[in-house]
């Protein structure tokens, strides 16, 4: 990424993929669809990535700040909170990525102080299992779980959709890429080295973690919002479902942790394989992910990305 | 509802709340182990759990054989399941620094098997009817059914049998070895991967125990065996990581803590409840609430 | 040659990036004593963990009894006859004693001998028979020490190797420590000796070598080190300057 031609490489991708609504019938083509869903799960697996990849802090509650998301913006828009629109409306997104940021640091600071590894881990799945809980059980606020319904009726085209997404999968990759490189970032990879030996050269490692979950909930509460917007109809089990924390972790992990370019390849090569199962292979569809966790997990533990590394190093 | 409450209802209760909380009981001494060795939340353990009622709900259906008699077959079976399991997706993943790499594995099965159940038995909720289901005692009005009772004592012969075998054998105490310290281990001539197939075989053999045990008191379906699983792990963590009592009295508890909330709050809280009586152990006793003392280094 | 019992020829041992021991050769006749001796991080550690297993050369042979050993896993090399005690003792603490002690007999040539080995421990270290019920985290740490030297001979190894074993014990466990490594020595076993108390290592030593950053700096015997005036100011003189 480093290099000159790496950015030209994907300044010339990005365009490219900011033309396909010029060339292909959005509202007709599955293809528009599926590039639509990966570009939502390349921000919440980029935002999963400076958490868990490049600060070692394995989150699962990651549905919660999805969720959160979701609900802000269905919720600004049924009641006109923000009186500025609603529809993609850019105070309202901002908002429902600062909603998750809020519980991220209330939750992270208790749960980023005692809990470490596994305990974290298990730890914020005990938070996004109590999150779907509260909004099942909140009321007409909420709408229990049968959820909010927005007017649909204000649907005209999915392009709007598809630039959003775009644009959010390149903000999260930019927002993590230079966040990395940064002094934070230093400080984010030392701790997910050695948590004592970063500690005993200054850094403040409660509030860089912290730090890290939070932009990593803003993040996730955009696409979150962006979800809301294409869904109409938000309820717990759409939202605040586990897979918006295990796809993440999985893309992630099957794309490269800890390395830019790995939520990217992750989420297209995932989110390809459901949809050509899904089209192919109806009945097997579901077992089709499972099998290819194991298998990529078994044979390539460093990720698609690390199967360059892995040519590379037998030469 | 205050009115209603009698004192035999609180017992009631607390009967049904220890008779369940064994399942999540031995469901966590299975976890417990493979964390041992492994340093991995078994994340498929629920999945496997209701993989191994399937098979008795199928040896019952199809051969009308009875399901506790069925633990003769599951149990062997489920031991071997968990050493093929082992050998053919751990393996290589035990050694590695990175424990994340196990843990997916965990998740890409646990996806694998509720789908392939799935795929196999449909959705559909199934429940082993046998001409005893409905039979309980009734010892001064309290309603104790007999599918739940024998499910207690299988977990408790069980937690029995895995607490023997880690005493008096000489692999079993291999395997709380090297569930204290692994290179230490292998400096005794210890092989790793021996004993975390031992490890997994057991946490899976328990997986068939409480396969039967859940078959026979409770319907199940494929997606049930991930909410298991949580639990498993939440007793776990109440109970204290390393210690197999610990693991049961976690369970019992946790059925305690479900069965009095979900009577007096309604039923969807009752989830919240556990995850939060969870979340307070983890910050304030994290080595769990029945460990005495603490040697970890 | 012929007695070499174990031959350590050219090892290079990294840490991820970081080389912690360059082109090493040491050898270990039969039946004697050899100290590895050495400031902190002079790779004295990395090396007993190298021929145990623990942690593979980059390059180089190891050659324990003729065998080629470098590609062993450390369960194996203790099948084979070396049992190595490693820095800071690493008892399974949560474990009694006794547990402990049957624990070293894993291997399976040593199992069918394990009542019989267990009787030589105790009369070894009859402080531990005393406590055998224990657990090992319980004990003190001359006990600790002892309890690790104990169950690395129920395996009876032909070398055994000792990493710091008198590090942050009193006085008279420290004495108690050397005479039980000539005592050992005496019954035929082979030590390969870490120590940072030089002085007395060297006492005891009929051959040693000095390690200094990753590399070989002297060997010798140990009476020709011990009477050396560059380890006498280096490593003894300021630390013991009063013997």
């Amino acid at each position: 990424m480093e290099d000159k031609r790496s950015i030209l490489i994907s300044v010339l991708v990005v365009i490219a993929f900011a033309c396909v609504p010029f060339v292909l019938d959005v509202d007709k083509s599955y293809f528009v669809f599926f590039l639509f869903l990966s570009f939502c799960y390349v921000t919440i697996t980029q935002a999963w990535n400076l958490v868990g990849g490049y600060t070692g802090q394995i989150s699962l509650g990651q549905h919660a700040f999805f969720g959160l998301g979701a609900y802000t913006t269905a919720i600004i828009w049924l009641r006109d909170i923000t009186k500025t629109g609603y529809f993609f409306d850019p105070v309202t997104m901002i908002l429902s990525g600062l909603v998750p940021v809020v519980l991220a640091i209330i939750v992270g600071i208790p749960l980023l102080h005692r809990l470490k590894g596994d305990y974290f881990a298990i730890g914020t799945l005990g938070v996004g299992e109590i999150i779907k809980v509260l909004f099942v059980k909140g009321g007409s606020f909420t709408g229990a779980s049968d959820g909010l319904h927005l007017p649909s009726t204000v649907f005209e085209s999915m392009k709007p959709y598809y630039w959003t997404g775009l644009f959010l999968a390149i903000f999260s990759t930019v927002v993590v890429y230079f966040l990395i490189r940064s002094r934070i970032g230093l400080a984010l990879r030392a701790i997910r080295e050695d948590e004592t030996s970063a500690a005993s050269h200054g850094v403040h490692v409660l509030k860089y973690k912290v730090f890290a979950f939070a932009v990593g909930a803003f993040l996730t509460g955009l696409a979150g919002s962006l979800y809301a917007y294409y869904l109409f109809h938000i309820n717990p089990d759409a939202v605040l479902k586990l897979n918006w924390t295990l796809y993440p972790v999985l893309m992630c992990v099957i794309g490269g942790t800890g390395r830019i370019m790995g939520p990217v390849i992750g989420a297209f090569f995932m989110n390809g394989v459901f949809f050509l199962t899904d089209i192919y292979f109806v009945e097997i569809n579901p077992i089709m992910a499972g099998l290819l966790i194991i298998i990529v997990m078994r044979f390539m533990p460093g990720g698609l990305i690390g199967l360059k590394d892995m040519i590379m190093s037998r030469k | 509802m205050w009115e209603y409450i009698t004192f035999g209802l609180i017992v009631q209760l607390f009967v049904n709340g220890i008779l369940f909380g064994t399942m999540y009981g031995i469901a966590a001494i299975g976890l417990s182990l493979v964390f041992g060795t492994m340093r991995i939340i078994f994340l498929a353990q629920g999945t496997m759990i209701i993989f191994m009622a399937y098979i008795c709900y199928w040896i019952f259906t199809l051969m009308g054989i009875d399901p506790y008699l069925s633990l003769v077959i599951i149990v062997p079976l489920s031991l071997l399941l968990g050493i093929g399991l082992y050998h053919i997706l751990f393996r290589e993943a035990a050694g590695l620094e990175d424990k994340n790499i196990s843990l997916l594995i965990a998740v890409g099965l646990m996806f694998l098997m509720e789908n392939l159940i799935t795929v196999i038995w449909t959705a559909n909720p199934r429940f082993i009817e046998t001409s005893y289901t409905s039979f309980a005692f009734r010892p001064m009005g309290i309603n104790i059914s007999v599918t739940r009772l024998n499910g207690l004592i299988m977990a408790l012969l069980s937690t029995a049998g895995v607490l023997l075998f880690l005493k008096k054998t000489m692999i079993g105490m291999a395997v709380r070895a090297a569930s204290e310290d692994m290179i230490s281990a292998t400096l005794v001539g210890i092989s790793p991967h021996r004993v975390n197939a031992v490890a997994f075989a057991i946490g899976i053999g328990l997986a068939g125990v409480a396969g039967v045990g859940l078959a026979t008191i409770y319907p199940f379906d494929p997606y049930y065996g991930f909410i298991f699983a949580l639990k498993a792990i939440i007793s776990l963590a109440i109970g204290g990581i390393g210690s197999v009592v610990g693991a049961l009295l976690g369970g019992i508890l946790l059925g305690l803590i479900e069965s009095l909330a979900s009577f007096f709050f309604s039923g969807g809280w009752s989830d919240a409840i556990s995850f939060a009586v969870f979340l307070i152990v983890l910050m304030f006793k994290p080595e769990g609430l029945f460990v005495r003392s603490i040697n970890k280094a | 040659m012929e007695n070499h019992l174990l031959e350590v020829k050219g090892i290079d041992v990294l840490y991820g990036d970081v080389q912690a021991v360059w082109d090493v050769s040491i050898h270990v006749e039969e039946e004697k004593i050899v100290a590895l001796v050495g400031a902190n991080g002079a790779g004295k550690t990395t090396l007993l963990k190298t021929i145990s297993g623990i942690t593979p050369a980059k390059k180089g042979e190891i050659l324990f009894q003729g065998n080629s050993i470098a590609k062993l896993k450390p369960q194996e090399v203790v099948d084979i006859g070396i049992s190595h005690v490693p820095e800071g003792r690493r008892l399974f603490s949560s474990l009694t004693v006794l547990e402990n002690l049957k624990l070293g007999a894993y291997p399976s040539r040593a199992r069918p001998l394990m009542a019989n080995s267990l009787e030589r421990a105790f009369s070894l270290f009859p402080l531990l028979k005393n406590r055998k019920d224990q657990k090992a985290g319980s004990l003190s740490g001359g006990e600790q020490q002892m309890l690790a030297i104990g169950r690395a001979l129920m395996a009876h190894p032909v070398l055994l190797m000792l990493d710091e074993p008198s590090l942050g014990l009193s006085p008279i466990f420290v004495r108690t420590i050397f005479e039980l490594i000539s005592t050992l020595n005496a019954q035929k076993i082979t030590i390969l000796l870490v120590e940072q108390n030089i002085n007395q290592a060297l006492k005891i030593a009929h051959q040693a070598y000095v390690l200094k950053t990753g590399k070989i700096a002297m060997n010798g015997s140990g009476d020709e080190l011990l009477a050396d005036p560059e380890v006498q100011r280096a490593y003894i003189g300021k630390r013991w300057s009063k013997s």
